[in-house]
């Protein structure tokens, strides 16, 4: 029988530690309202609105009761699964954020299997630290890492979609629907957000595997003889894993960050061009909702990077 | 208790070479061991930038003819006005991006300012006297590595429309969990080092220990973050001007003008490089300096 201890205590650990994330993070969401200059119906009907519209937008929302009220209301209504309608198109709240959601994760995703592509590179460049490629690549890699995602964004829309006109600029098409023409459209915005992703990852891999090729272990390995690329295999990807999979969970945080520039360039639908659309029409209700989500994902990531280390690593279990 | 004379005791830390090197000037002492010829390049672009955004005022009228408000004639006129050229309404591009440099420089250094004294400030309480503090500020950290800062500020700005200062304290707010944990972490290695045990058996007080002993020891770590921290405050203010959330439009930002000339991108692609070259050369230098700080502690702790 195999032990599943390890995966219940990564799971139970990272949910009880989450719990003052959540509400620390929700809470400070749903003090944004009061933060409003006015009221927060004020902010959101303009300086035209007469005060019944006020007071009657004020009530509706909850925008009049205490900040405690509001917020223990907020969170029975998520129990409930419903958390109202966005403040233009009167749609659920939840809806919108799940749909959209799932767009900004397809994108980091992909973005996050092109950057993979960082790995073999970083053990390449371990396995023969100082020579052309290893400088060539840390050259490389530390332009990129200081290239922001806004100028990437900017400059390969230019080459790919003005010069070489290969791939649409913006517009955006249903994965479940054509799926031919979602990659398309889905491409650039991939790859813009791969790049950092990647040059960061590859920087992480390459030093970890450095360090540990200079193990007691992987020195026996190579006085036994065993062909290199063989020890890089079984002897220094393994133990580097740990570091490559936290340092993955956290880009999620940078590939979100990237997403809102990406999205809003590249008009695709996702969580990022949802904010930035509910920021000009002050949409509180669905900020709110995507700051809950934000953390939760966080959360959820973090766990699986927890399991992910029970998984590669048996002594976990141990500890 | 007689104090320890450095001269007749050889076995004493402090020799005389210490001592000649702490009498001399702070000029002669600026050094930079084991720096490379990319660090001392880095270190250089940012005490020009510095001095750039100091004096900014006098430098437009030596180099551009123009000043960055511009005539308003009709296209980006790339013969004349320095080396970027001028934009679509003829401001220069070299004035502007002299400028951005103080617009973004400036809220580095707020939002750097307040995320250092208080993130030391709660960090080291929590450090030294553990306990329920310990778990509020490493909360606060968590909380805020999970949230991106753009997102944060956006928010914000829904609830509270768009205003610079509200940036430059958001911005700080957000990177004090990262200096706390920092200050956290070298307290609590320094807790149990002799001179701060004799420190305490000495007598003195739990803030004398702190701010005489520990903190001057807190200090290479804290450094040695900053550089990466800044880097991260440009590009997040970059990004926010270039979506329209950051400086506001007249005023000359890097990440506005990058916006701006992505509508003239197909016909005057030079428009881009200004403010490209700016930010990409700033954010460069920076994770220069944090690398090189960085492996300047690494080897500090190998006893080195």
């Amino acid at each position: 029988m195999t032990n599943l201890m390890p995966y219940a205590r990564a799971i139970s650990g990272r949910l009880l530690a989450g719990i003052p994330v959540f509400v620390l993070v929700t809470f400070g969401a749903t003090a944004l309202s009061s933060l409003a200059p006015g009221s927060a119906a004020q902010l959101i009907l303009g300086d035209n609105a007469t005060p019944e519209q006020i007071a009657q937008l004020n009530s509706a929302y909850g925008y009049d009761l205490p900040l405690w009220e509001r917020y223990l209301k907020w969170l029975a209504n998520l129990l409930r699964g419903d958390l109202g309608e966005t403040l233009f198109s009167q749609q659920p709240v939840l809806q919108v954020v799940f749909d959209r959601a799932a767009v900004t994760f397809e994108i980091a995703f992909l973005a996050m299997l092109v950057s993979l592509i960082s790995i073999p590179l970083a053990m390449f460049a371990a396995s023969h630290p100082g020579g052309m490629v290893d400088r060539i690549l840390r050259s490389v890699s530390s332009i990129l890492l200081a290239v922001p995602t806004f100028v990437i964004v900017v400059l390969l829309s230019y080459i790919f979609a003005i010069v070489l006109r290969w791939l649409p600029a913006t517009g955006w098409a249903n994965l479940s629907q054509n799926p031919l023409a979602n990659l398309r459209y889905v491409a650039l915005p991939v790859l813009c957000l791969s790049l950092h992703q990647t040059a960061y990852l590859y920087r992480v891999a390459r030093n970890e595997m450095v360090a540990s090729l200079q193990e007691d272990f992987v020195q026996v390995a190579r006085a036994r003889g065993l062909p290199l690329g063989y020890i890089m295999f079984r002897h220094v990807l393994r133990p580097s894993m740990p570091q490559i999979l936290t340092v993955m969970g956290l880009s999620l945080t940078y590939m979100l960050a990237g997403s809102f520039v990406v999205e809003s360039y590249f008009a695709v639908p996702g969580i990022g061009w949802t904010v930035l659309t509910a920021v000009k029409s002050h949409d509180i209700p669905l900020v709110q909702a995507i700051l809950s989500l934000t953390v939760v994902i966080f959360v959820v990531i973090f766990m699986l990077v927890d399991i992910g280390y029970a998984i590669i690593d048996p002594r976990v279990s141990v500890s | 208790m007689r104090p320890v004379d450095a001269h007749s005791n050889p076995a004493s830390s402090t020799s005389l070479a210490d001592i000649a090197r702490a009498a001399m000037p702070a000029t002669a002492r600026l050094r930079f061991p084991g720096a490379g010829m990319f660090d001392m390049l880095a270190i250089a672009f940012l005490a020009l930038l510095v001095l750039v955004a100091l004096f900014v005022d006098i430098i437009p009228g030596l180099v551009s003819p123009k000043f960055p408000y511009g005539d308003f004639s009709q296209l980006p006129d790339l013969t004349l006005n320095g080396l970027f050229g001028t934009d679509e309404i003829g401001r220069s591009i070299l004035s502007r991006v002299l400028y951005g440099a103080r617009a973004s420089l400036s809220i580095v250094l707020v939002a750097t300012c307040l995320s250092v004294s208080v993130g030391i400030l709660l960090g080291m309480l929590a450090g030294y006297y553990r306990g329920p503090l310990e778990r509020m500020v490493d909360l606060y950290a968590n909380t805020m590595s999970a949230l991106p800062s753009i997102l944060v500020v956006l928010a914000f700005v829904t609830a509270t429309g768009t205003s610079v200062l509200a940036i430059m304290l958001i911005l700080g707010i957000l990177d004090i969990g990262t200096y706390a944990r920092v200050a956290k972490a070298g307290v609590i290695s320094q807790n149990n080092r002799d001179y701060v045990l004799a420190a305490r058996a000495m007598g003195a007080s739990d803030a004398r220990i702190m701010i005489r002993e520990i903190l001057p020891n807190l200090v290479p770590a804290l450094t040695a973050v900053m550089p990466t921290l800044m880097a991260g405050l440009i590009i997040t203010e970059g990004s926010l001007s270039f979506l329209g959330y950051g400086i506001p439009a007249p005023a000359p930002s890097w990440g506005g003008m990058i916006a701006a000339s992505t509508d003239l991108l197909s016909r005057f692609p030079v428009l881009i490089v200004g403010p490209t070259g700016a930010i990409v050369l700033t954010v460069y230098a920076l994770n220069t300096v944090g690398d090189y700080l960085a492996q300047r502690l690494n080897s500090r702790e190998r006893g080195n």
